[in-house]
């Protein structure tokens, strides 16, 4: 495995347990609570934050060449898949609430924040699934 | 759209060039050993200028190394 996948394994781990936790925490502050002051177990969905520190925790790579063109071509395609995936979730969550509340409804702007910090994360987390499903299990290949 | 494929005998051109390993061939292509390994197994296709340095190491033609099958063909 080299470093580019233990920064994207790092990255899904992070954004994956923010978003369990997140969820957790608003499903018991909601019977707690109730809404919307369980909105802020939301904010364990923060946790994801610590997949950014991966290119600080892991050292490049050993040997003489630790980049070439199919890591680059598979890094462009990452990239393109987390930036279609982020365009179709701020996409859907500006157009959903158009096509279910009405042309003539209005919405917080907590709502906002909301969505960007999704996108964010849905950019993140795609890229980073897309690093590992195209590296897939070359890393333990055989040995010569 | 019509299938195609390009198969390779770099296996077994290590074995046959002194049991070179994947990461030699790696080193002396420019490449890493994933990218090798995943050559070998089919599941990356070399760019021109890669399958030229990969034959020139075994001191063959391009076309000694890489096949192209097209079932269209």
């Amino acid at each position: 495995m080299n470093r580019e996948q233990k920064i994207a394994l790092l990255m899904i781990i992070a954004i994956s347990a923010g978003v369990v936790a997140g969820c957790v925490v608003f499903g018991i502050l909601y019977f707690i609570v109730g809404i919307p002051g369980s909105l802020a177990g939301f904010a364990f969905i923060g946790i994801g934050g610590l997949g950014g520190l991966g290119s600080l925790i892991f050292k490049k790579d050993k040997g003489k060449i630790t980049f070439d063109e199919r890591d680059k071509l598979i890094k462009e395609k990452a990239k393109l898949a987390g930036f279609t995936a982020s365009f179709l979730f701020a996409g859907l969550g500006c157009m959903i609430p158009f096509f279910i509340l009405g042309p003539k409804a209005s919405i917080s702007v907590i709502w906002l924040p909301n969505i960007w910090c999704g996108t964010f994360l849905t950019a993140f987390f795609v890229h980073s699934v897309a690093i590992m499903v195209q590296y897939g299990r070359t890393g333990k290949g055989e040995k010569s | 759209m019509a299938k195609s494929e390009i198969t390779n005998h770099i296996r077994r051109l290590r074995f046959d060039n002194g049991e070179m390993t994947q990461q030699q061939l790696a080193d002396k292509a420019g490449v890493t050993r994933q990218t090798i390994i995943a050559i070998e197994a089919g599941k990356y296709a070399p760019s021109l200028p890669l399958a030229f340095k990969i034959a020139r190491t075994f001191g063959l033609h391009i076309e000694d190394v890489f096949q192209y099958e097209d079932e269209s063909a």
